[in-house]
């Protein structure tokens, strides 16, 4: 994992941090901690996948400066709490692999259409390639974003009715929808 | 010397000795008179010294410092009542004021220190959200102290940090905290041991507590022993802004 510019929050360097802490309110503040901190960290690195069992190739689990490192159980507790908010989701049964949404697939979903609505790309078939990898998007903070997170946004667009993902062998693509919004006077 | 016997002797003296008690009443009563007006002149005099100085004595902690130690010598407590003439010199507003911006101040930082904070954080914070004019950035501990006591609901005892939760913190809390602070904010039973020739027992006894009032935070990865943490006293949460 490269070196990141990040911020890092005071916790960062406290070495208690990364002892799952036993006075219940102490936790709670502790736990709410990491989940900004997982979140932060996903952001500023586009992480969109993390591994539980190489956490410690992030610095994010391992500070090395201070030699403490997060438990591979802690993590993945950790995890779960941002499951409940719609940040993450486990891929496998161990739920050692885990999807980390930075913005939920909701607030992706409405990111994403809003940015084909702003250019009138409604009606037209776009590759997947081409949205999340294309120049006209590097500026967008979807850009890079992993295949199996994009078919997940564009999967809760397509239950709103706002496109039609198309998953061929030789084309991988969504056509978005123009949506009318009508207006009772 | 022939001694003076009979009834006319006896009344004689009880006649003399409730003379003496009279005349003690009366030079008594006289010195209490002269007192009071003394302390009547005083007070006047302090009144008249504390509205002519009002401005200095807002302005300048030094001079707040000393206008408190010449009250208390004369056991007049300036801060005491709202109600009483000393409300007109103001001065106790200036503490009231500043009572109610460290319980602010407490409030916001209790998510990261538990309710502990020392005098020095509390004063750059405070020093921070006051207004920019000079008077009220010069706020000296001694302020902080003066006010700090005036609300009861913080724990005494100490003399460089103020407490903002409920519990009682011992002696042995507060030595713990005094060497945690000399240690970069950590502690173990063993350093106590060394430090303080605690026995185990005592130190677990008064850590444990200190960890479930969470001013405390556990940390079980240092090789040797487990090591216990105060971000109240840790310098990065000191100096973090949120």
């Amino acid at each position: 994992m490269s070196e990141v510019d990040i911020e890092w929050p005071w916790q960062y360097s406290f070495p208690p941090f990364f002892t799952l802490q036993p006075n219940p309110e102490t936790r709670s503040k502790q736990v709410t901690a990491w989940k900004s901190l997982i979140l932060t960290y996903c952001q500023k690195t586009k992480t969109y996948l993390i591994d539980v069992r190489e956490a410690t190739q992030f610095a994010l689990f391992n500070n090395s400066t201070i030699n403490r490192k997060l438990e591979h159980n802690v993590i993945i507790s950790i995890l779960s709490e941002l499951q409940k908010t719609g940040n993450a989701t486990p891929i496998d049964k161990g739920k050692n692999r885990w999807e980390i949404y930075w913005h939920t697939l909701e607030e992706w979903s409405s990111l994403i259409y809003e940015y084909i609505s702003n250019r009138g790309m409604q009606n037209t078939v776009v590759t997947l390639y081409e949205l999340v990898q294309g120049e006209d998007s590097t500026n967008e903070e979807f850009n890079g974003m992993q295949q199996d997170v994009l078919i997940k946004v564009l999967r809760a667009l397509e239950r709103e009715r706002k496109c039609e993902v198309i998953l061929d062998d030789d084309i991988q693509g969504v056509k978005f929808f123009l949506t009318v919004s009508i207006l009772c006077v | 010397m022939r001694r003076r016997t009979g009834l006319g002797a006896i009344q004689k003296q009880k006649l003399e000795q409730e003379k003496y008690k009279d005349k003690g009443n009366e030079i008594q009563e006289g010195q209490f008179e002269q007192m009071t007006k003394q302390l009547e002149i005083f007070k006047v005099n302090l009144e008249e010294f504390a509205s002519k100085h009002k401005n200095e004595i807002r302005k300048n902690p030094e001079f707040r410092r000393q206008f408190q130690e010449m009250c208390a010598s004369i056991g007049v407590d300036p801060l005491s009542s709202g109600k009483g003439f000393w409300s007109v010199l103001g001065i106790g507003d200036f503490y009231y004021e500043l009572a109610v911006q460290i319980v602010e101040v407490c409030l916001a930082t209790n998510d990261k220190n538990g309710g502990l904070i020392g005098l020095d954080e509390l004063r750059t914070r405070l020093i921070n959200a006051r207004g920019q004019s000079k008077q009220h950035q010069e706020i000296s501990k001694d302020d902080l102290m003066r006010a700090a006591q005036k609300l009861k609901i913080f724990g005494s005892g100490f003399n460089y940090m103020v407490q903002s939760v409920p519990g009682e913190l011992s002696m042995d809390h507060s030595a713990i905290l005094q060497q945690a602070e000399k240690n970069q904010g950590f502690i173990s039973v063993c350093y106590l041991r060394r430090e303080l020739n605690w026995e185990t027992e005592r130190s677990q006894k008064a850590l444990d507590h200190m960890v479930n009032q969470g001013l405390s935070w556990v940390d079980l990865q240092n090789p040797q022993e487990k090591l216990y943490y105060f971000p109240s006293l840790f310098t990065a949460c000191v100096n973090s802004s949120n």
